[in-house]
């Protein structure tokens, strides 16, 4: 007698943005933590936003903490795409912390944090999650909030920890982190070093150079419990989100 | 008044959606040709598409159609051109995008999926006009790799892709795969202008 038994299948949080589910063979895998990493106007907030849209449009909860630009100026920049609807914010599908206002309830006014900062931090984030049932996060950016940690140490504790208990909570969340290109040329993803190796997956977004011009590419270099593809991506940023097409391999910047 | 080819509209007859279409013409003639294949499509086949110009700017080729009577309402144009003319985005077409450089060839692809991602069109076709002129910025393997992603990519979708090139100005390793990919061949190479 034989028996056979069904591959165990990760369940996934699929992005719903275009190509990228087919890179990732399906999704995120549910309650991962990932570093969205890559250099200015790669599309790294548009893609993060896109990414709580399509969450949104399913009936989900979702969150955003903004620490690069106050919530007034993000959703001026963001309405302009097809892809997002204001009433989105009205219904509470999606909501926008911005963190400047975070640290002022929290009496963080200090320049730097320390391990109880970072502790009571992490509370009021893992708290919002809780109570409002938040399955999408994306945080904007951690490069951002991390400057106000001195500590490498500090920094891997804030994002190992935050990691672990937005995961106990279902949370799927993409931490977009600021990188400099020469940084992706040697293969860094993160600007501190330390958060590329907490995060379950790295999605890193940048520019290659072709005759003068930048071409946006977004490839999946690391995607724990998935099979994904690695290879680089054309990014176009089109009012009905980001959509992703396989870079030429002979124009996709070789070394 | 031009005098269009009737017989490339008996030609395209005969082919089906997922079908890529080579067009080889001259250097004089690749407007007529262009034309005759544009007329059929959206009179004819009821046809929606995208216009890709690569060889000249989008307001001239949308100018030239109107003036010969082909309405180019269910046309979308990328422009690959005008980009790289100090003034040349202005346009009082709503029909036509801009792409910054005709070496940023992912991002046609990208763009004309958007279009037939929003189009309410149900037959549509995408129209890259040309190869030779993609030839002069980009290298010819990459040429040759995007052609080969560029076919497939709309035969999958059922998209009618038909590829203008006049061959002498067209790289043999280029010619030589748009031969293997292209399912047809509209031959308007040869002609002899009186």
């Amino acid at each position: 007698m034989t028996t056979t038994s069904a591959a165990y299948v990760r369940d996934r949080c699929v992005t719903g943005i275009h190509g990228l589910d087919e890179i990732l063979r399906g999704g995120i895998p549910y309650g991962s933590t990932v570093l969205a990493a890559g250099s200015c106007g790669c599309g790294k907030t548009t893609l993060g936003v896109e990414f709580l849209v399509r969450g949104a449009e399913n009936g989900e909860a979702c969150a955003h903490f903004t620490a690069t630009e106050p919530s007034v100026k993000l959703l001026e920049n963001i309405r302009q795409f097809e892809f997002f609807d204001m009433r989105m914010i009205d219904k509470g599908l999606i909501n926008v912390f911005d963190m400047d206002v975070l640290y002022s309830w929290l009496g963080l006014t200090k320049s730097t944090f320390d391990l109880g900062d970072i502790h009571a931090l992490i509370k009021a984030i893992t708290d919002i999650v809780n109570t409002i049932g938040v399955t999408r996060l994306v945080i904007d950016s951690v490069t951002t909030l991390c400057y106000k940690i001195q500590s490498d140490q500090l920094i891997r504790d804030f994002l190992f920890t935050l990691g672990k208990r937005l995961s106990t909570l279902g949370c799927t969340t993409l931490l977009i982190s600021e990188i400099t290109s020469d940084k992706t040329r040697l293969n860094m993803w993160s600007s501190f070093g330390v958060e590329e190796a907490i995060s379950d997956g790295i999605i890193v977004m940048g520019d290659v150079e072709r005759m003068g011009h930048l071409l946006r590419y977004l490839q999946v270099v690391k995607m724990r419990g998935t099979q994904h593809s690695r290879a680089k991506y054309s990014v176009e940023l089109t009012p009905i989100g980001v959509m992703l097409t396989p870079m030429l391999k002979w124009g996709a910047g070789h070394m | 008044m031009i005098e269009m080819d009737q017989k490339i509209a008996e030609q395209l007859s005969e082919v089906s959606l997922n079908s890529a279409i080579q067009v080889r013409c001259g250097t004089s003639n690749s407007f007529t040709v262009a034309a005759s294949i544009i007329h059929p499509l959206i009179t004819v086949f009821e046809m929606g598409g995208v216009y890709i110009s690569a060889s000249r700017a989008a307001n001239e080729v949308i100018e030239g159609l109107e003036g010969i009577g082909i309405s180019t309402e269910k046309i979308q144009f990328l422009d690959m051109v005008s980009s790289g003319i100090h003034g040349g985005t202005d346009t009082e077409y709503e029909n036509v995008a801009y792409i910054d450089s005709p070496i940023m060839l992912e991002s046609a692809l990208l763009r004309t999926m958007y279009f037939m991602r929003t189009t309410t069109q149900e037959r549509n076709f995408v129209f890259l006009d040309s190869v030779n002129a993609l030839a002069i910025y980009n290298e010819e393997r990459m040429l040759a790799e995007y052609l080969h992603t560029f076919v497939n990519t709309f035969r999958q979708r059922d998209v009618l892709s038909i590829i203008l090139n006049v061959p002498d100005q067209t790289p043999p390793g280029v010619l030589a795969n748009l031969d293997l990919y292209c399912s047809d061949l509209i031959d308007r190479g040869q002609i002899v202008i009186n």
